[in-house]
């Protein structure tokens, strides 16, 4: 074995310099991922497809105006996000600390926010090849034609959409963490209701007011209702708020969910290493 | 399910490996899932899941059709959507087993080392999964009897031909599950969709929560290769009775040839997921796959 | 800062709530560590020796800021571990064995640069450290290889390089060596001490309980047992403590555990530890004399109890004699545990 040729002291960087190098390196595996693991593409397009179509032909069944059935393709991307917030961005910190990354992260000097930032935009890469993968597919298949009336509105709702979703997956991340294996399960129970509430597959407004403004806590919610306001000529008034509304709603959300990761963040981190959890491993 | 372990300790079972196996997949199955038994899991998976799925079939017609549940599509989709969780617990739950035993217990090894037969095992962790997915069966049911006025009632239920069809239909749904749970053995744990991927696409085939006939023309024929599609009908006809929508493609065909075929296409998943069960073993020993772990 | 020495712990302790199966009432608490003090100079290599559940892993956690003390202060490169955990981190590094970290999608030089962006190395540094460090431990090789093919020592080697690439001034390892076979774990001892030689400022933490391994790298060493710090000094004066002494290896034959009429081995007047381990053809006996006149009183003992001499062998102190001197069992039973065999 060779001598160590390098003794001279290596320059790390700090402050946000490091927050910015730390945020793209965890992102890496998941942009690289896209290219390396087929099977996960393909599991995450093509369910949220073959539910979009079961639910396109449900519509059909029922005699539904054409619109109905662009309502269903866009509740198919929007699924393909969901599930990467719940199975990507929700329970990862809870896969690598079983991995045994996670205290890896913690006794680097990089923030965990910038951790989690990290999976969030590797996450979003991930999701948005799904979600373009269904909306062209589903389209072409069931010829579904779109006409954009705002673009720069319609933009900026997906981005804050997208933004907050992230927002709400990383404070997901630590709340997952201090659950444990029941973390497992939130995941499922927050696939078909979150469909249902967040009117991914009809527009929310047919679930009343209420149930509704309940559901706007979601940005999904706010978002899909937006775009489709703005993509869609409808003979009904489908839309719960008018887009410009939801935008502003919208951009609350993300800046409260994104406040709220770093808190829980902060918070878990205390508890955890407080009370061991951030080692213990069970099964 | 606490009758299973018991089970296990009468002589003929312990004398029996295929049927000592079968046993402890029932007794392990179900104490994996039994974490599900606690009133919170049990709301997750037995009542929210099956229901949220139900209900966003409920309020895609009612959007539609302002809310005509009375109309006879209402109720072959209600029962069509219900029908099919068992079919989503007993087959993707067996592939899953699959993965959850290499993966995530990492047992597999063991468990290949007892003297005990992985197939009867198994099959035995389906039938805890024919459990759970029976009561969500249920409890969707009585939601759409006492909420959406659907035309059953206990004394006009075919019973024979429900027992009778479930019976066949469990099977064939079994064979299915070993099938793909014997294909997951050569897989890396990111290809765990599979189990959920083919029991999704074949959603589409079952005629389960829209007639067979919305389906282009080219792709019905699908459907009448599928037992689930045989069970469905079956089901549907036997709970409805006189009230069984008769617009699907299999409307003109009697009960009793329904039976016989999907008897037939039982006996055929059977043998078949025996045979591929035995062909899949072997290629996953011979590549060494049979306990690699795949984590990402 | 650079007068501090590299460890100090004053009084540490550590509690676990072990939560039961079912609800909160069944809480226990587990002692994992208790009033440990110990001091670490700059430059050494400092060894952790114990078995398991002694308390080695609880320890290294906290100073790698995982955990928090219940009681006590720590301090790594002057720095509370407690109270100013962020610049801790920027100071150390800490690999483990049987680690599986890491991304298996990625391939080892990927997953390494993602590490040492983590401690914010230049991207440029980062590749050339890297180059340069898999050279040294022999797998340049598999720089390109995806971790999820690579065989234990490979991935462990690979652990190795992700410690020591950020270059830190502290690092951790925590039974380094566990589960590798006998070349993988020389090469990385080799690579610890040429590491230690080539960087005469920085300071070492391992935990083990292989003695050998204790012996050959450790400067300074600390025997540990059921959380508590039993003795801190350097290999050649722990076992220098027992060289007055004699120190004897008996093989014979099988010997009950309960004690006899005749009474136990202790119980031989000049007998000052002993430590037995059953195996299914005969008894191992591994006996500290006040000196070797004592020897035949105690093979008459065993004679009275039926067991007689297979084989006997005298030798210089080693660990695993003062550990036994120390704690009254071998180092290979458990805290915990009684698995490996037992002391009268």
């Amino acid at each position: 074995m060779s001598a160590m040729r390098s003794a001279e002291r290596v320059h790390k960087a700090v402050g946000a310099s490091l927050f910015w190098r730390a945020m793209w390196a965890r992102a890496y595996p998941r942009l690289i991922g896209t290219q390396r693991e087929m099977g996960w593409l393909l599991s995450e397009t093509i369910l949220p497809l073959l539910g979009t179509c079961g639910f396109v032909f449900v519509y059909k069944a029922t005699g539904a105006p054409q619109e109905f059935i662009g309502f269903a393709v866009m509740g198919g991307v929007a699924t393909a996000f969901w599930l990467n917030i719940l199975w990507s961005m929700a329970s990862q910190l809870y896969w690598d600390k079983d991995g045994g990354n996670l205290e890896l992260y913690i006794i680097s000097p990089a923030p965990l926010m910038s951790i989690l930032l990290g999976m969030a935009i590797g996450g979003f890469v991930m999701a948005a090849v799904r979600g373009f993968s269904i909306l062209i597919i589903a389209s072409l298949l069931f010829q579904v034609g779109y006409q954009v009336s705002n673009l720069p509105l319609m933009l900026l709702i997906f981005f804050f959409t997208m933004a907050g979703l992230y927002g709400l997956g990383m404070m997901m991340a630590s709340v997952y963490l201090a659950a444990g294996r029941e973390a497992w399960h939130l995941s499922n129970a927050l696939q078909e209701p979150i469909y249902l509430t967040s009117g991914m597959y009809f527009p929310v407004k047919a679930l009343g007011a209420a149930v509704a403004t309940i559901a706007s806590a979601l940005p999904l919610t706010l978002g899909l209702d937006g775009i489709r306001q703005l993509i869609f000529t409808t003979q009904t008034d489908i839309g719960f708020l008018a887009p410009e509304i939801e935008l502003l709603l919208l951009i609350g959300l993300t800046v409260i969910f994104l406040s709220a990761a770093r808190y829980s963040l902060r918070k878990l981190e205390e508890i955890g290493r407080r009370e061991g959890r951030l080692i213990e491993r069970r099964k | 399910m606490a009758l299973v372990k018991p089970l296990g300790d009468l002589p003929f079972v312990r004398a029996n490996p295929a049927l000592r196996a079968f046993v402890i997949g029932a007794w392990l199955g179900w104490q994996i899932e039994s974490n599900w038994a606690r009133p919170l899991l049990f709301a997750i998976y037995a009542v929210a899941r099956p229901l949220a799925s139900a209900l966003l079939l409920v309020i895609m017609y009612s959007v539609i059709t302002n809310g005509a549940t009375q109309e006879p599509l209402f109720a072959f989709i209600f029962i069509g959507n219900a029908l099919y969780i068992v079919v989503s617990s007993v087959v993707s739950g067996i592939s899953w087993a699959v993965i959850d035993d290499r993966e995530h217990y990492r047992v597999m090894k063991q468990l290949h080392t007892a003297p005990m037969s992985y197939y009867s095992y198994l099959i035995g962790r389906g039938v805890a999964r024919v459990g759970i997915g029976l009561t969500s069966f249920v409890i969707t049911m009585l939601v759409g009897v006492v909420f959406f006025q659907l035309p059953i009632a206990l004394n006009t239920i075919n019973w024979g031909l429900l027992i009778l069809a479930s019976i066949v239909g469990i099977i064939a749904m079994q064979g299915i599950g070993v099938i793909l749970g014997a294909i997951t053995m050569q897989l890396a744990s990111n290809l765990w969709f599979l189990g959920e991927g083919t029991i999704a696409a074949l959603y589409l085939f079952a005629g389960a929560i829209f007639p067979l006939d919305v389906l282009p023309e080219a792709l019905q024929p699908f459907g009448m290769f599928y037992p689930v599609t045989y069970w469905i009908e079956l089901s549907r006809r036997a709970l409805l009775g006189a009230n069984a929508p008769t617009f699907h493609a299999m409307g003109a065909i009697p009960s009793e040839t329904l039976l016989l075929i999907l008897t037939g296409m039982a006996l055929f998943m059977a043998i078949a997921s025996y045979i591929v069960y035995r062909l899949s073993l072997h290629r996953a020993k011979e590549m060494g796959r049979l306990d690699m772990e795949t984590s990402f | 800062m650079d007068s501090a020495p590299a460890i100090k712990t004053e009084n540490l302790g550590r509690i676990y709530k072990i939560r039961g199966p079912k609800k909160k009432g069944d809480q226990k608490e587990l002692i994992a560590l208790k009033d440990v003090t110990l001091e670490v100079p700059r430059g050494q290599l400092f060894g952790l020796l114990g078995p398991n559940g002694a308390g080695k892993t609880t320890l290294i956690k906290i100073l790698c800021t995982l955990l928090l003390p219940t009681s006590g202060t720590a301090f790594v490169d002057g720095l509370n571990v407690a109270t100013q955990s962020q610049d801790v981190r920027r100071q150390i590094s800490m690999v483990s064995g049987g680690e599986t970290s890491g991304f298996g999608l990625l391939t080892v030089e990927e997953n390494l640069w993602m590490f040492a962006r983590f401690y914010g190395l230049d991207n440029a540094v980062a590749k050339r450290r890297i180059a340069e460090m898999l050279e040294i431990l022999g797998i340049s090789d598999r720089a390109r290889a995806k971790i999820s093919d690579l065989s234990t020592g490979l991935r462990q080697k690979m652990n190795f390089v992700r410690g020591f690439l950020t270059d830190p001034n502290v690092v951790f390892l925590d039974e380094p060596t566990l589960g590798l076979d006998v070349t993988a774990a020389r090469d990385v001892r080799t690579f610890v001490k040429q590491w230690m030689q080539d960087h005469p400022d920085r300071t070492l933490l391992l935990t083990t309980h292989y003695m050998a391994e204790a012996d050959e790298l450790c400067d300074r060493l600390a025997i540990i047992d059921k959380g508590q710090v039993l003795k801190d000094d350097t290999p050649t004066n722990l076992k220098h403590g027992l060289q007055q002494n004699a120190i004897f290896n008996l093989k014979v034959q099988p010997i009950g555990k309960k004690p006899q009429d005749n009474g136990r081995i202790e119980d031989v007047p000049g007998v000052q530890t002993v430590a037995v381990r059953d195996h299914a053809e005969f008894s191992e006996i591994n006996l500290t004399l006040q000196d070797e006149n004592v020897l035949p009183a105690v093979l008459t003992h065993l004679g009275g109890r039926g067991s007689s001499l297979i084989a006997l062998e005298k030798h210089e102190p080693t660990l695993e004699d003062v550990f036994i001197n120390l704690v009254g069992r071998r180092l290979d039973q458990d805290t915990h545990g009684q698995e490996n065999g037992a002391s009268e």
